[in-house]
């Protein structure tokens, strides 16, 4: 009786040590780093019930592949379909989703720390030479030339400044699912209401600026009633600095030449503009009001933002938010090219089957390409393409078809986020807040930057 | 319609692993009892032992190993991205770690000056507004259990939750806080506090929001304090003709004190870890980073785990520093009965057990209903 009695005791003890072993709820804080332009960038909405993912094969000879991604509730809704539609086709693996929208890149790096990585994981593109660099993303050159008659392994068919992010060392380490220009959303009724003709492909720098100031109108009081435009970082400063003909990091990844007379033209432009109520939305009404919110709900009259951004369709979903419509970014002093966000999948180094997970990946990537825009492919750059993605880029199609042939993306060293922080703390941040011009601030930040090239 | 049968494929994993994990728990529990029987213990000790082992075993697999392994992690250049096993070590570098982080990394000492700064002026505030609460709390006034309640609510609330009402609070257009101040701003002319966004103002804006949880916490601890004085000694100090400061001055604060000793050190630990709330609100750049925050960029968005690692042993030693400074303070203001102390505290304590027995016999050995101070 007694050995009965200890037992269950014993038993009684194990679920009350397993109950207070169970993983307690914790709040995670929001992604420091956010896609910017994304429509469900990571820590931007709440995750929804990840999926319990057997490590097994879990039906026939399918052999399973997990996936993490920063997908949100709808976003991850969205990519389930397209999971779901290529699960169906393939015969020999299956993908299961584990959407992981908050502290995405912390997690990642904690699984991979933890030798749990996934199979495949989305990156944005400034992580990708970081992640190939230390061994956590695999080198997929050689399966990928194997899988050419699949349409997304045709590297060929990406848009050179997309399919760059990808590649690191001249190898091959993932690929990429959008690229998504950055474009101008106009207000059109407060263009006419003002009689300033809309954006076009005459606009320059100038007339960007000069439409800006007569946009910005105040009450009889003084109050700002209505912004010419609005910028907080996004977009990013590079943008403007590779319009007038300069670069940040350049191409051969061997010096950061921010001080050259093309650089500093781009980012004193930027900076005379930011935070400037003569023509933009200070920074402390941006942080109250959010930044494209504002736009949304009418109260600045153009605004940088992603090709994929709802901003010329949102009308349609709900009459409350501002009409937009889109047009190419302004031309700098060289040229109009626009800084596209572009994000891969990888796969990961730590996968059990490296061939069936790069065969998952480019299925899944192709079948991402009929979803998000911009497909990073010529062969998908069609208005059709659009319209079918997402009907509410009717319209818009032909100016982001127009924006993708001048789009790029940024040239990534390994130590990026530490390159970028500097460049941020020691160049941008001053640079904004009128700390100094950006010729005075910019030999000192570049000899910060360079220290951390390869 | 719930789907059983999927639920079941689903979850039965997860079951099984659990259960597998359960039988590891009583193995390992009667394991241990047998084997300490077998070594001569006797039973009751055994059975107390191995009931324990489960816990000391999670203790020093996740609580001490990760410890130890920090310590050798922060002798090294560990990268998160390079997972780590004992055939591919990351590279030992001595205690250059230690060495940037004193005298080459531009952001450790301003972290450190910001935390500490936070802690200076948090504290001090919150043990003094907690102290006070938990005196109108001990109180026996009308729904005292609902107010004790109400002030407890914070203590319970997620930081994350925490941190976005009042970031929304904050709100210099929009916020509570600045409507309640317009009427008396606009009175004298002034300018709407831009709290968060502006430099000058993030500190205390934070400091402010700490009351919040501070309160919740510190309150209930002191009020058990306060509950815990003798009545006596009010009664005798009544008699002496204290009022309620010289009550409070002479009886409730040297009788809390080892209360507050307490929660100055829990406080002042806290205080140096503030991480959550500083993730969550975004302030300017000149505003400075906190210590914690500045740990977790270093680990996890420049992957220097290594370096992230240094930085969290030198917190622990500015912890353990500051709580030895304040465990040797103690002698100094800790009051505790019955303990042999300096002549100072001794007479203290002799004047006021006179006092309480002098006022018994004076009131007959009935003691004065009051609710306390």
């Amino acid at each position: 009786m007694s050995t009965i009695r200890k037992i269950l005791s014993l038993m009684i003890l194990a679920t009350l040590i397993l109950t207070a072993c169970g993983p307690s709820e914790t709040q995670a804080p929001p992604a420091a780093t956010e896609a910017p332009g994304s429509t469900e960038a990571p820590g931007a909405t709440e995750a929804p019930a990840a999926t319990e993912s057997p490590s097994i094969p879990i039906s026939g000879d399918k052999v399973t592949i997990t996936l993490v991604t920063w997908a949100g509730a709808d976003e991850s809704n969205e990519l389930q379909a397209v999971i779901d539609k290529v699960n169906a086709e393939a015969t020999d693996f299956e993908i299961v989703h584990q959407p992981n929208p908050a502290e995405y890149y912390t997690k990642i790096q904690t699984m991979i720390a933890g030798n749990t990585a996934p199979d495949l994981m989305w990156l944005s593109q400034e992580y990708v030479a970081n992640f190939a660099d230390n061994g956590a993303i695999m080198d997929i050159t050689d399966q990928v030339a194997a899988l050419s008659d699949m349409p997304a392994a045709q590297l060929d068919d990406y848009y050179p400044g997309s399919i760059a992010v990808a590649r690191y060392n001249d190898r091959l380490y993932g690929l990429p699912w959008i690229a998504q220009p950055v474009v101008l959303y106009y207000n059109p009724e407060m263009f006419e209401a003002a009689g300033i003709d809309p954006p076009d492909d005459t606009w320059t720098w100038d007339t960007f600026k000069d439409a800006a100031k007569q946009l910005t109108i105040k009450d009889a009081s003084g109050n700002i009633t209505q912004y010419g435009t609005a910028f907080n970082g996004w977009p990013p400063v590079q943008m403007f600095i590779w319009q007038a003909g300069g670069e940040v990091i350049s191409p051969d990844l061997q010096s950061s030449p921010i001080d050259s007379p093309e650089a500093i033209e781009g980012a004193q432009f930027y900076a005379d503009l930011i935070y400037n109520p003569d023509y933009a939305v200070p920074e402390e009404v941006i942080k109250e009001q959010g930044f494209g919110e504002m736009a949304k709900a009418g109260k600045v009259a153009m605004f940088f933002g992603g090709a994929a951004d709802d901003l010329d369709y949102a009308y349609q979903k709900d009459p409350q938010n501002a009409r937009m419509v889109m047009a190419l970014v302004p031309k700098g002093p060289k040229d109009r090219t626009t800084f596209a966000w572009t994000a891969i999948t990888a796969v990961s180094s730590q996968t059990e089957n490296p061939d069936l997970a790069v065969k998952a990946m480019v299925a899944l990537t192709d079948g991402i390409h009929h979803w998000k825009v911009l497909a990073p492919r010529k062969s998908l750059a069609t208005v059709d393409v659009i319209a079918t993605a997402v009907p509410g880029k009717e319209e818009s199609a032909p100016v982001i078809l127009q924006a993708a042939e001048s789009m790029r993306s940024f040239n990534i060293i390994p130590r990026h986020a530490e390159w970028d922080t500097i460049f941020w703390e020691q160049f941008q941040d001053p640079l904004f807040h009128e700390k100094g011009t950006a010729a005075d601030l910019a030999a000192a930040a570049r000899a910060k930057l360079e220290e951390l090239l390869p | 319609m719930v789907d059983t049968g999927s639920w079941v494929t689903d979850y039965s994993l997860t079951f099984t692993h659990w259960l597998l994990v359960g039988g590891g728990v009583i193995l390992v529990i009667w394991l241990t009892n047998r084997l300490l029987r077998l070594f001569g213990m006797n039973a009751e000790a055994a059975t107390g032992l191995a009931l324990i082992m489960p816990w000391v075993l999670g203790f020093l697999i996740f609580s001490l190993y990760p410890f130890i392994a920090s310590f050798y992690l922060s002798l090294t250049e560990y990268n998160l991205l390079r997972p780590l096993s004992l055939d591919k070590l990351p590279p030992l570098v001595g205690l250059k770690n230690y060495q940037y982080a004193l005298t080459d990394d531009p952001n450790f000492w301003p972290s450190i000056k910001l935390t500490l700064f936070y802690g200076a002026i948090s504290i001090p505030l919150g043990l003094a507004g907690s102290l006070l609460t938990a005196m109108l709390l001990a109180r026996n006034v009308r729904g005292v259990g609902i107010w004790r309640t109400i002030y407890y609510m914070p203590a319970v609330l997620p930081a994350a939750a925490t941190a976005l009402l009042w970031r929304w609070m904050f709100n210099p257009s929009s916020g509570l806080i600045n409507t309640i101040l317009s009427p008396f701003l606009n009175l004298f002319g002034l300018e709407k506090p831009a709290w968060f966004t502006d430099p000058q103002l993030v500190l205390p804006s934070y400091v402010i929001m700490g009351m919040w949880g501070i309160f919740g916490t510190t309150t209930v601890i002191l009020l058990a304090g306060l509950k815990n004085v003798p009545r006596e000694l009010y009664d005798a100090a009544t008699v002496d003709g204290a009022g309620l400061f010289g009550q409070f001055r002479h009886v409730t604060l040297p009788q809390v004190t080892p209360t507050l000793f307490y929660v100055l050190v829990t406080s002042m630990i806290a205080a140096l870890q503030f991480f959550t709330q500083a993730l969550f609100i975004t302030t300017p750049r000149e505003a400075g980073t906190f210590l914690q925050v500045y740990i977790w960029q270093q680990a996890f968005q420049s992957q220097k785990m290594g370096y992230a690692s240094a930085l969290s042993w030198i917190l622990l030693v500015l912890t353990l520093l500051l709580t030895l400074l304040v465990f040797r303070s103690q002698a100094l203001w800790v009051f505790y009965e019955g303990e042999l102390q300096p002549e100072k505290k001794r007479s203290r304590l002799r004047g006021l057990l006179a006092g309480a027995r002098a006022s018994q016999q004076l009131s007959g050995g009935q003691s004065t209903p009051h609710g306390g101070v």
